[in-house]
This record gives C-alpha cells, sequence and structure tokens, in this order.
C-alpha cells in the first residue's frame, strides 16, 4: 500500500493541534484519550483494516512532525541502538527476534501514526511500550529513522537458480 | 510417561542411576525391566547420557529404519527438546504457546489421549531472546512436568491432562522467560530461566512437587546469602573467600549480570548433586563489569533438597565472547590418567571439553574439540584459561577480528551430547563457526535486550558448518567426526544396539555407527532438526527413535529467511550460510522411526 496517500486520506480537523494535545496528555500521565473531546477520539486511523458496512470510524490520522528530515532520522537511528531496539530489530532493522522494519512491510499498520502507536504503546507479541522512556517526540524520531531505510532490491524473491 | 503408578519414582532412581553406574545396564537384558523402554525425563537418565539399554536397532538393520509416524504439532517456532514415553502415551510440549499433547501408542494411528493448552502471555515472546523454544518436560509422581514460556512451571496429571498445580516462578518484566525443561529429585522441581541478554539477576529455584510451592531460590551471582553459600558447605576448587559472586564484579553491576539457566540439569544420587551451568555475563561488553563476574559460565553444584551450593567451577572468567555454560553436564564413571573416576564431562561454547571430578569440581582434563583461538589451553593448576591478549574484547577495542568458536559456541548449549557406556565414547553436535566481535555499551533498560555487540560470522577452517563426532573425555581426544555442511544444532542419541542418532539444520535425520560414525540411514524430516533424538519400547515390544523436525531457536534468528508465516518479515540470506533456506524452512513434526 501506499502510505503517502493514506495519509492524505483524511483530512482531520485540527491536526497540528491534534499532535500537541496528544503529546501532552500521554507524556505525563499516559492516559487514554477522553473521548468526550473531540480533539482527542483515538488518534489512529486504521486506513488499511477492513471497516464493517463500509464506514471507517471517526477519527483523525497524526502526523510525523519530523517527516523527511534526514537530521533527525541519523538521531532516530541513534536512539534505534541506545534504547537497544536493535538487540530485538538487529542491526538496520534488518529483523532478529523481532521482524524487519526495513522492508515496508508491517504486521500493525505502515502509516506513520500506526507506527508511533506501536512504539509508543508497543504491542501484545512481545514490543515494549517505549512511550514512557521516549515520550512522543523520541518515539517520532524512530518513525522517522525507519521511514529513512532503504527498501532491499528484490524482496519478495529468493532465487537459487543458476541462470 | 503416563499412567505409571507409585512405584515410578523408585524407577527413575534407578535409571537415574544409570550413568553413574552404566555397567549394570549391560549386564541386564534390555527386556528384563520394563521401565528400560520409557524415557521419562529429558535425557533418560539423571547423569545425563541419553543412553538407552535398547539394542533391537542394530548397527547391521539400522540401515532399514524408516518412518512410521508423524504428527504435525501446528507451532512453527523451533523444536528442541525431546518427546517423553512412558509406558503406552508418548508426552510432546510444543514451542510457545507450549501446548502438551500425550498420544495413545497402543492404538493405530496413535491418536491422542488428550491436549492441555495452557494460557501463556504473549508478552513472554518479545523477551525471548532467541526464539520460543521449550526444552520438554519431565515425569515424576504420575504428574508431567513443564515450564512455560512465561514464566510459570505447570503440573499435569499424566493420565488426564488435568492440571495439578500451577506456579509463578519467573517475572516476564524483567526480562525473564522459561525455555529449561525441570529436574524433578525426590520431591523437589528444580527450574531456572532464561535473560542473559535482558541482564536479569540469574538464579535456580526448588519446588515442592506435590504443591508447587518454592522452597528455595538460589542466585548463580552476588552475595553468598543470596547463592545459598552456607558456613562449611562452600569449597570452590580454584578460590578461597567469602561472597566471591559479589566481589568479582565492579560495583554493583552483578545485580543485573545475567547468569541463567537455560540448559540441561543432571543429578548424582550417590554425592546428592543436582548439576547445571550458568549463561553469560550480562552485558556482552564486559568492560562494563571488570572482574571474573562470578558465576557466569559455570557449572554449579547444590543440595537439590534445600539448594545448598557445595562447588562452583567458572569455564570463562570475565566472559568476553557470550560463552554461556549451560550445555549439559555428562556425569560418567571414567578412567582419566589410570584413575577410576566419578567425572562430569561438559562441551562448553568457548570450544574446550572439560572433565571434572564432580565431587570436588577439579578439573582433569580441558581439551579443545573446534577451532579456538580465543585461549591456548586451560591450565590445570589454576583451573583458568590461558588467554590470548588479541582476542579480548570489550567498547574500548572496537571489532576485534576471526575469534573462534563464534558465539553460537563449538557446541551449542541446546544439543546435549549422549554417552555410552558400552564405547565409553561421548556424541555431539558441533559448530565450525568463528565471528567478529564489535562490543558498544550497553544501557540496562528493564524488559528489553541488555547487550552491547555485534557480531557477524562466518564458517571456520575447512568449510564445511559443524560434525557429529565421538570424543574420548578420559583422554580429550576425538575419535570420529562426520562434517556436515551446515553447523549442527541437533542433540545426540546412542543405544545399547551401538547406534547413534542425530538430526541436520539442512532436515536429515541420521543413525550411524556408534563406532565408526558410518551413516546406516538417512531421511528427510522436512524441516532442519534442532531436537533431540529418543527411543523407546513401543506397547507391541518393538524398539522406535523419535525425533522433532522445527528449524529455529538460533537459527530462526541467524539463518537468513526459513521464516514463510509472516508476511511483514522478509529477510536477507545470511551471508555465511547462504543457501539454508534452499533446504529448509519452519514447521513442528514429530517423527517416529522403525525397522
Amino acid at each position: 500500500m501506499n502510505l503517502k496517500s493514506i495519509r492524505r486520506m483524511r483530512a482531520p480537523l485540527p491536526l497540528a493541534l491534534l499532535v500537541l494535545s496528544f503529546s501532552a496528555c500521554t507524556q505525563r500521565e499516559g492516559s487514554a484519550a477522553n473521548p468526550a473531546s473531540p480533539a482527542a477520539q483515538p488518534a489512529v486511523v486504521y486506513a488499511a483494516h477492513v471497516a464493517a458496512g463500509g464506514e471507517p470510524p471517526p477519527g483523525a490520522t497524526l502526523r510525523n512532525p519530523h517527516e523527511g528530515d534526514a537530521a533527525i532520522a541519523r538521531n532516530g537511528a541513534l536512539l534505534f541502538t541506545t534504547m537497544n531496539c536493535d538487540g530485538c530489530h538487529g542491526a538496520d532493522a534488518a529483523g532478529a527476534v523481532g521482524p524487519n522494519l526495513g522492508d515496508q512491510r508491517w504486521r500493525y499498520g505502515g502509516a506513520d501514526s500506526e507506527v508511533f502507536m506501536s512504539i509508543y504503546y508497543g504491542r501484545p507479541k512481545g514490543m515494549p511500550a517505549y512511550g514512557g522512556v521516549l515520550g512522543a517526540d523520541g518515539a517520532w524520531r524512530l518513525v522517522t529513522y525507519l521511514r529513512s531505510l532503504t527498501v532491499p532490491a528484490n524482496l519478495p524473491t529468493q532465487s537459487w537458480d543458476q541462470t | 510417561m503416563r499412567p505409571i503408578p507409585l512405584c515410578c519414582l523408585a524407577m527413575l532412581m534407578t535409571i537415574a542411576a544409570g550413568g553413574a553406574h552404566a555397567q549394570a545396564h549391560q549386564a541386564k537384558p534390555a527386556a528384563a525391566n520394563a521401565a528400560n523402554g520409557d524415557w521419562a525425563m529429558p535425557a533418560r537418565d539423571y547423569a545425563g547420557t541419553r543412553f538407552s539399554p535398547l539394542a533391537q536397532i542394530t548397527a547391521v538393520n539400522a540401515t532399514s529404519l524408516h518412518p512410521v509416524w508423524t504428527f504435525s504439532t501446528g507451532v512453527l517456532a523451533g523444536h528442541e527438546g525431546q518427546p517423553l514415553v512412558v509406558g503406552d502415551t508418548m508426552y510432546v510440549v510444543t514451542p510457545w504457546p507450549n501446548v502438551l499433547y500425550a498420544f495413545d501408542l497402543s492404538k493405530e494411528g496413535y491418536p491422542l489421549r488428550w491436549k492441555y493448552r495452557p494460557d501463556v502471555s504473549a508478552n513472554a515472546v518479545g523477551v525471548s531472546c532467541c526464539d520460543t523454544v521449550n526444552r520438554g518436560a519431565f515425569y515424576a509422581d504420575g504428574k508431567i512436568i513443564y515450564n512455560l514460556l512465561d514464566g510459570h512451571t505447570v503440573a499435569v496429571d499424566a493420565r488426564t491432562g488435568h492440571e495439578l498445580w500451577k506456579t509463578k516462578i519467573a517475572d516476564v518484566a524483567s526480562g525473564e522467560t522459561v525455555t529449561m525443561a525441570p529436574l524433578v529429585v525426590k520431591d523437589r522441581v528444580i527450574v531456572g530461566a532464561s535473560g542473559g541478554e535482558y541482564g536479569i539477576y540469574g538464579w535456580i529455584k526448588g519446588l515442592d512437587l506435590k504443591t508447587g510451592t518454592i522452597v528455595w531460590t538460589g542466585h548463580n551471582i552476588g552475595p553468598d546469602a543470596d547463592m545459598l553459600v552456607r558456613p562449611g558447605t562452600f569449597k570452590a576448587p580454584y578460590d578461597t573467600g567469602a561472597d566471591l559472586g559479589l566481589h568479582s564484579w565492579a560495583g554493583e553491576t552483578w545485580r543485573i549480570g545475567g547468569a541463567p539457566v537455560w540448559g540441561w540439569l543432571s543429578y548424582d544420587p550417590d554425592l546428592d548433586l543436582v548439576y547445571y551451568g550458568t549463561g553469560n555475563a550480562a552485558p556482552y561488553n564486559a568492560e562494563q563489569r571488570a572482574g571474573d563476574n562470578k558465576w557466569t559460565a559455570s557449572v554449579l553444584a547444590r543440595h537439590p533438597g534445600d539448594g545448598t551450593l557445595v562447588w562452583a567451577y567458572q569455564f570463562t572468567p570475565h566472559d568476553n565472547w557470550d560463552y554461556d555454560a549451560t550445555g549439559a553436564m555428562v556425569l560418567a564413571d571414567l578412567t582419566v590418567a589410570g584413575k577410576s573416576t566419578r567425572a562430569l564431562v561438559h562441551f562448553d561454547k568457548n570450544g574446550f571439553a572439560y572433565t571434572l571430578d564432580r565431587a570436588t569440581g577439579k578439573l582433569l582434563l580441558a581439551e579443545p574439540f573446534v577451532k579456538v583461538n580465543w585461549a591456548k589451553s586451560i591450565d590445570l593448576q589454576s583451573g583458568r584459561p590461558v588467554i590470548v591478549p588479541e582476542k579480548q574484547t570489550g567498547a574500548s577495542k572496537g571489532t576485534v577480528k576471526d575469534i573462534c568458536p563464534c558465539l553460537e559456541g563449538g557446541a551449542a548449549p541446546t544439543s546435549p551430547p549422549a554417552y555410552s557406556p558400552r564405547t565409553r565414547l561421548f556424541y555431539t553436535s558441533t559448530n565450525n563457526l568463528c565471528m567478529d566481535f564489535g562490543a558498544t555499551r550497553a544501557a540496562y533498560l528493564k524488559g528489553t535486550m541488555f547487550q552491547g555487540a555485534i557480531s557477524p560470522y562466518s564458517i571456520g577452517p575447512g568449510g564445511y558448518g559443524g560434525t557429529f563426532m565421538a570424543w574420548d573425555a578420559a583422554t580429550g581426544k576425538k575419535v570420529w567426526e562426520n562434517k556436515e555442511p551446515f553447523p549442527n544444532w541437533s542433540g545426540a542419541l546412542v543405544t545399547a544396539g551401538d547406534v547413534a542418532f542425530y538430526g541436520t539444520l539442512d532436515g536429515w535425520f541420521k543413525s550411524v555407527d556408534a563406532r565408526t560414525g558410518k551413516v546406516l540411514s538417512k531421511f528427510k524430516v522436512g524441516s532442519g532438526v534442532v531436537g533431540n533424538p529418543m527411543t523407546y519400547r513401543g506397547p507391541d515390544g518393538k524398539q522406535y527413535v523419535a525425533v522433532y523436525a522445527g528449524i529455529g531457536g538460533d537459527w530462526l534468528l541467524l539463518a537468513g529467511d526459513v521464516r514463510s508465516d509472516d508476511p511483514t518479515d522478509v529477510r536477507a540470506p545470511a551471508d555465511y550460510v547462504k543457501d539454508i533456506a534452499r533446504h529448509t524452512s519452519q514447521g513442528g513434526m514429530i517423527w517416529i522411526f522403525g525397522l
């Protein structure tokens, strides 16, 4: 799937505001967003999910504040080793105990916001929740790093034929 | 193991003594004792020999061995460990989620009597360094006892499959998982935890067999009080003084110093000692933990009743290379240098095969069994390795090139050896691998990897990946070896028919002549073998051999893209075993072979 097009699919309301409020409320308290407030609705759209009745639930995407920033990506690479991400995901995120994160294939969704949520809150098959030690900005730096990885050519096919 | 009544414990004790008094087995016809046909504990006997007195399959007729039954476990992770057979039931534990199957061997097609599916937290998957493996169960007192990845020990009624007790022994949030097979001695269930890559404070525990209550906890590092070093009971063969597990560490580094227990345990009933090896010191960057780091990478001997530590010997002081000593400690009575000796034999990750006096821990001999270049030799006077300075690692040294063996070990601890009292030889898989080792400073973050090293591997001299070999531990000499193209990761089995068995990473299961290594039969079992063959006598009176196929363990992580179950995880082939994925994929299967 094309990640950029996913992000364009929704033109959510106050995007910048959302990012701010989300960071503010999770960084300190780690509390779930208050569903009563429209600005704090579940802040991820899983655009690749199958929506019952073809009706996706309302929500807004999070935007990576560092999108495409090469310096931040390098900083994220440093975080990737110092926070022991490489212990599980391997050097260059090529996969070890945890899956390859450089193949642009994702267990829990590949939109920036989904990768952010995986890092920030963790995932049930063993991905630790890093939001507590990294904060929202640290998680975004890691997202920026992962986005900067080059997908290997010819990924799906491994051939042993000597032609 | 199965509905065997009260007599079982006594019988187990008899079997247990098998290694120590192996000659008794030889004198007895195989059929004389019904228990001879069983395989009720991980290594069949307390001595850890993986020797069976069954002799229907011989070096003459093994050429006609063929598969008679298979079963898919439905689980894809690495299938280490081995089935158990008690009476007419076979018991199989799968990798996470640790399903326990009980097969009725008395009926055609071996249908299930029952299966037991515990609720095992998926969170444990994320703190399992090296795949979600399980090394098997133990039968005792009418119970099947085994460990769950998420830090529990369970006892299940061997007849009904009903859970009898379940005890939390380990803390997943601290990086502890449980992959080892328990050892039951009298009324104690002895268990330990993995987590050397997560900076755990390594320990071993004794549980009450009837209730599962934790009776004692002995740490493998730290102060004497935590290690259950009691006044007048502990005597290390090469060290003196109190709190050796404390003073051999810089500052408080022992608190996150590793020393996990994930390998094989053995027991000498005469000395009343349980033997086990400890894993690596944490982190891999040794400069963060100056000192010997006792008792990581060591063998420890404890009394099972109360956990009292009696002696300890460290194979790799100040471990620089992730040389866990969790491989099996096999007990055998050997004549070493003309003296009859109660020996303990251990093939270490560090590439040396050790023969110790198991009463005292004194070193009798230590010889390399693969290419070794981190140490010149082991000094028999001090018990210490003669280190090669340029192979010392650490963050300040950058990448140190060409260290042999690699951190997968000269022999993988997951691949236990076998010992035949008939040939007086040990049989083991080996790896011919070297590595570069680039240590980096590691930050301790509870619940995440605490490692600090990048260590690419290469195939060692000769271009073959590993061997299956026969070793004379009385002299420290190799007797024969079969070279294999890939590193060799299955356990060994040897029988009174003088046949040895092993599997290969590219999925062959082989029987060989125990005296010569000549291959007698081979069969492609569908996935690489990292489990351990075992043998039993079926209800029909015939001898069978069983083994798991199912590549995994470290090899899921290291062999390149052998996985096919996750479209979101595609990897490049490992450069040192480029075409392993050509020969195998994941998939857990139980195979049974017969004549």
